[in-house]
């Protein structure tokens, strides 16, 4: 289990934020454990047979394209990613392409998936796909945008003179760590879009389900009050149970 | 002693709330009454399902888990009746589970299970947190199960908890001394199993080392102008300079220098 936890590649934080889903859950959905030991008897280790190696690719863990692209009798070539450090591209970023046929070009980040430390430019670095083609149908094409490399396709673009710049993580006097622009040293906001997920645009424009949500405005009020007391006092005192019987001298060891 | 009177309490508590949920007792009835919404009464098994309307939906979005921090402002009581709201919900949820899973139909948002068991796991660290601050004031203790750090039979090192007994150590023939004190710790077997044991580690260590220096070595063949500084805060065990000077760091490609 050990190894297992040292040598299965953790799905990005980006990516956990982005799904809005527990990362408990993401794990289960892509993982495929073939055979695990029980538990709670002393003879079976704590071991199991899992798939270590996983495809990380634009299809995202928890969906049902990258079970089949992981599928158990596939094995793919071992992907090298180049250390990037801290993560300093997030969605709606403005960027500018750097290679390719789109090079000079500025564009806006639609995706970012950091396990293979990829962005997607709206509209850039496109190829056409055929889509639906059949016997007697020519199919649709379509124009779809290829993966960038953050290394060495895509910079970041300098607020003040619209030119790609390197960026540094750096702290403010009030203490927020900001994306400083190395050839200016303006301040890159991080952009609205991206704290969007897959459920909403922003926080704020939650909708929360009558049914099973609890309501904000509940989930915020303050009902605590300290008291000197344990919890299973107090809700026997809520409950107006009293419970005088001395419980007998027991040994612990 | 403490430990006992607390554990006494809990078995209680359970037993009479029980019996004043069910039987008499109106007016603890009626002030908690007061104080829950409740949606619809059922009180039959068809509270174990989800509400019909949601039994076709192939989509039943909510909100996220309850974090400690909102857990923390609120009172005990509110915490009880959240705990058993989400005891509900988890048991509705499992059902459902259940009988998709017979009827051969997608169990819509999964993830909601793992929620509302993040919300409960929140709930019961929160309670914890506050039993384990009375106690420290009152007595000194933490109240929790007590663990020790004992040897245990292969003379690898291990956590015991302890267990609550009526009759003393010295008087209880029927308690199973640990194997320390046996004398099993020093025997030729052990020390055997601890010396496979130690190589054992050690070679996972050494695989892991040069898994990581063969890595490196990759990368420097794949992206020579990479920024050596993360890539030393990546790998911080990884002798670079030696990586670079290897034949495998050498890409198909001449040398700059």
């Amino acid at each position: 289990m050990r190894i297992y936890n040292f040598l299965c590649k953790k799905v990005g934080e980006l990516t956990v934020k982005y799904s809005n889903l527990p990362e408990s859950y993401i794990k289960r959905s892509y993982e495929q454990v073939y055979w695990k030991n029980p538990k709670g008897y002393p003879q079976y280790r704590d071991v199991q047979v899992a798939r270590r190696k996983f495809r990380f690719t634009t299809n995202r863990p928890w969906t049902m394209q990258f079970a089949r692209q992981n599928e158990r009798s596939k094995q793919n070539k071992k992907v090298f990613l180049e250390p990037v450090g801290e993560w300093s591209f997030f969605k709606g970023d403005r960027v500018e392409v750097m290679v390719g046929r789109d090079k000079g070009k500025q564009g806006i980040v639609s995706q970012v998936i950091q396990e293979r430390n990829w962005v997607i430019v709206e509209g850039m670095n496109t190829h056409l796909r055929v889509v639906g083609k059949e016997k007697d149908f020519p199919g649709i094409t379509i124009q779809s945008e290829a993966p960038l490399l953050v290394t060495t396709g895509v910079k970041l673009v300098d607020p003040e003179t619209l030119k790609p710049t390197e960026v540094e993580w750096r702290y403010t006097e009030e203490g927020d760590k900001v994306r400083v622009s190395l050839s200016s040293s303006r301040i890159i906001p991080i952009p609205k879009a991206a704290e969007e997920t897959v459920d909403y645009k922003s926080k704020e424009l939650y909708v929360e389900n009558p049914t099973k949500d609890t309501v904000a405005a509940a989930a915020t009020k303050i009902t605590f009050e300290p008291k000197l007391r344990t919890f299973e006092m107090d809700i026997m005192e809520s409950m107006g149970i009293k419970e005088d019987r001395v419980p007998a001298k027991s040994y612990w060891y | 002693m403490n430990f006992s009177l607390f554990r006494n309490v809990l078995k209680n508590v359970a037993a009479i709330t029980y019996k004043s949920n069910n039987t008499f007792n109106v007016r603890g009835v009626t002030q908690v009454t007061k104080n829950i919404h409740i949606t619809c009464k059922h009180y039959d098994l068809m509270e174990f399902f989800d509400e019909k309307k949601n039994w076709n939906e192939t989509n039943i979005r909510v909100g996220r888990a309850w974090k400690l921090d909102e857990l923390r402002i609120k009172s005990n009581t509110d915490l009880h009746k959240l705990w058993y709201v989400l005891l509900k919900e988890r048991n509705m949820l499992y059902t459902m589970e259940h009988e998709c899973n017979e009827k051969v139909r997608l169990f819509p948002n999964p993830e909601r299970i793992d929620k509302v068991q993040e919300s409960m796991d929140n709930i019961e660290t929160v309670i914890k947190e506050r039993n384990i601050a009375y106690y420290k004031l009152e007595t000194g203790e933490t109240g929790e199960r007590p663990v020790e750090d004992v040897v245990n039979l292969l003379g690898l090192s291990e956590k015991y908890q302890k267990q609550e007994y009526h009759l003393p150590k010295f008087m209880n023939s029927r308690w199973v001394r640990s194997y320390f004190e046996h004398g099993y710790i020093n025997s030729f077997a052990v020390k055997k199993f601890y010396r496979l044991y130690r190589e054992k580690l050690h070679n996972e260590e050494r695989k892991a080392r040069n898994r990581d220096f063969n890595h490196v070595q990759q990368l420097l063949k794949r992206f020579p102008d990479m920024d050596m500084e993360k890539l030393k805060a990546e790998y911080p065990n990884v002798d670079i300079e030696k990586a670079k000077r290897s034949k495998k760091a050498r890409g198909h490609f001449m040398p700059k220098y």
